[in-house]
């Protein structure tokens, strides 16, 4: 049996824009990454580090210029397989939803984008809202809501399908230390008791750290360092992941 | 996305059409712009049109003949706008990201909202008529003709709302202004009060190419007026489904381009 969730090798990525005056900024250049099933994985980096480009490649939202992708064993070629995307699904920080529907109305609407609906519909709506501890904010709009809110929301979207592969991109950015380490708790309850694999993007130290078996650190479209916390820090030869983190940021 | 509906569990499809639709009607009763778009311009086209004809005193049939186009541009507008609207509420919300990663293809992403457009566009009518009838002692053509007619502005209201997304698609939402233009323009080019053979050659060709022109000529011969094509249900309701088929191919592939350019993700922040 294949335990691998995700394998990258060589992911290429290059934005363009322009159409008369054609720009380009290279976001990514050659991950190669490989994420087994069950782990909690942290990729860490500054902004723009391209950590954000990688997870939308690996949900089919954006193509890459080259490089290979395996996904919950299916190879990815140029079109992403709807098969797929019913078995995996992503939350990001600073999520957006449709601003007039609420909570329930928007946890119903996604649930029955991946093909959900009646009764089974309901009860996972109603479920998921607990988990995030969002029941008194069921009929509240999504433009009444307040961020940690918009972020549980967002987690609880997530979880719609029943993923095996849940991509988390900077889940707590922005958001109250109280209400970070309830997020935190949810994710760790995800993949503990859930058995999801999470796939988790950061440029928060104590989060990678707390979360993370292993962690890839990523820097100007490259990876420059990944193994466990403890790996990461004698490679710098850091007392805490923090000096970890200064240190791999400033090397070239 | 994509347009391959096939091996898909029927029901499912059908949940997704449903819900693209059931998330247009939210957005419709929650938001007073999307009132005002069936409610107050139409009004004001049915109204001035009709002051209009009365100041000008143009006989029952002429005056019915206006306050027809006025209502069908104003149906017309309602279900393009719908069209159009399905993909910008998902740019305006910021929320196309997570549309785009559930298994939803471009068919259900266009014909969810193209179902209730076509709902409203159709109260949108039954209200417009009974104001015209009410005020203006409006009658319309019979019945087949209308039908027929009716059918085809609601076949080219999915084919300019299609065209905005299109174009949103390739050059972002800064764009998104043509959602109003193009129905607007196309009513000018399609003659809307007037037969195509009144306009200058270049344009008069160019509303040969698009289907509401061939809808507008039938739907004139319900008053009286002679035909100046052969076959204008054939060819408007032809062209229509040819563009239809076109234009689901070249979503298909601005989608793709976009993923590739990285608009997609523009289009979400």
């Amino acid at each position: 049996m294949d335990e691998t969730a995700v394998k990258a090798q060589g992911i290429i990525k290059t934005y363009r824009s322009g159409i008369f005056k054609k720009r380009e900024t290279k976001a990514l250049l050659g991950i190669d990454l490989e994420v087994r099933k069950g782990e909690l994985f942290g990729i860490l980096g500054p902004n723009g580090a391209g950590k954000t480009t990688f997870l939308n490649i690996i949900m089919g939202i954006l193509g890459r210029d080259s490089g290979t992708l395996l996904i919950l064993g299916e190879q990815i070629a140029r079109s992403f397989p709807e098969r797929l995307k019913m078995r995996m699904n992503m939350s990001s920080g600073n999520a957006n939803f449709p601003w007039s529907l609420t909570v329930r109305e928007n946890i119903i609407f996604y649930g029955m984008l991946y093909g959900m609906g009646g009764a089974k519909l309901s009860k996972k709506a109603d479920e998921l809202m607990e988990f995030v501890s969002l029941e008194q904010y069921k009929d509240r709009r999504f433009d009444e809501l307040s961020t940690g809110n918009k972020q549980k929301l967002a987690l609880a979207k997530s979880l719609i399908n029943s993923p095996e592969l849940l991509l988390l991109d900077e889940p707590t950015t922005g958001m109250d230390p109280d209400i970070s380490a309830k997020i935190r708790a949810m994710i760790k309850d995800i993949n503990k008791n859930r058995g999801i694999t999470v796939l988790l993007t950061t440029h928060y130290m104590k989060e990678a750290e707390e979360l993370c078996g292993r962690i890839a650190f990523i820097k100007g479209g490259a990876i420059r360092a990944l193994g466990t916390k403890e790996e990461l820090q004698t490679m710098v030869n850091a007392r805490d992941m923090e000096e970890a983190f200064i240190e791999l940021a400033a090397e070239e | 996305m994509s347009l391959q509906p096939k091996n898909r569990k029927i029901p499912a499809v059908f949940g997704r059409i449903f819900a693209l639709a059931y998330r247009n009607y939210v957005f419709s009763i929650r938001n007073i712009s999307a009132v005002m778009e069936v409610l107050f311009w139409p009004v004001i086209g049915i109204v001035s049109i009709g002051m209009m004809g009365s100041f000008l005193k143009v006989n029952e049939q002429m005056l019915a003949f206006l306050l027809t186009g006025a209502i069908m541009s104003g149906v017309l507008q309602v279900v393009q706008l719908d069209v159009a609207f399905g993909f910008l509420y998902d740019v305006w919300s910021k929320s196309l990201k997570q549309t785009l990663m559930s298994p939803v293809s471009s068919f259900e992403y266009v014909i969810g909202p193209w179902l209730f457009s076509m709902i409203k566009g159709t109260a949108a009518f039954v209200f417009l008529s009974l104001l015209s009838l009410w005020w203006f002692k409006f009658y319309l053509p019979p019945p087949f003709i209308f039908i027929l007619s009716f059918g085809g502005v609601m076949l080219s209201g999915l084919i300019v709302g299609m065209s905005v997304i299109f174009f949103l698609v390739i050059f972002g939402s800064r764009i998104d202004v043509v959602a109003w233009m193009i129905s607007v323009l196309m009513m000018l080019i399609c003659g809307i009060y007037y037969p195509v053979t009144m306009l200058p050659s270049g344009v008069a060709f160019i509303a040969k190419l698009i289907p509401l022109t061939y809808f507008l000529e039938y739907f004139r011969t319900g008053y009286g007026f002679p035909l100046n094509f052969a076959h204008p249900l054939i060819k408007g309701y032809g062209l229509s489904f040819l563009y239809i088929a076109v234009l689901f191919f070249l979503i298909e592939t601005a989608l793709l381009r976009a993923r590739k350019t990285g608009m997609i993700v523009r289009l979400s922040e």
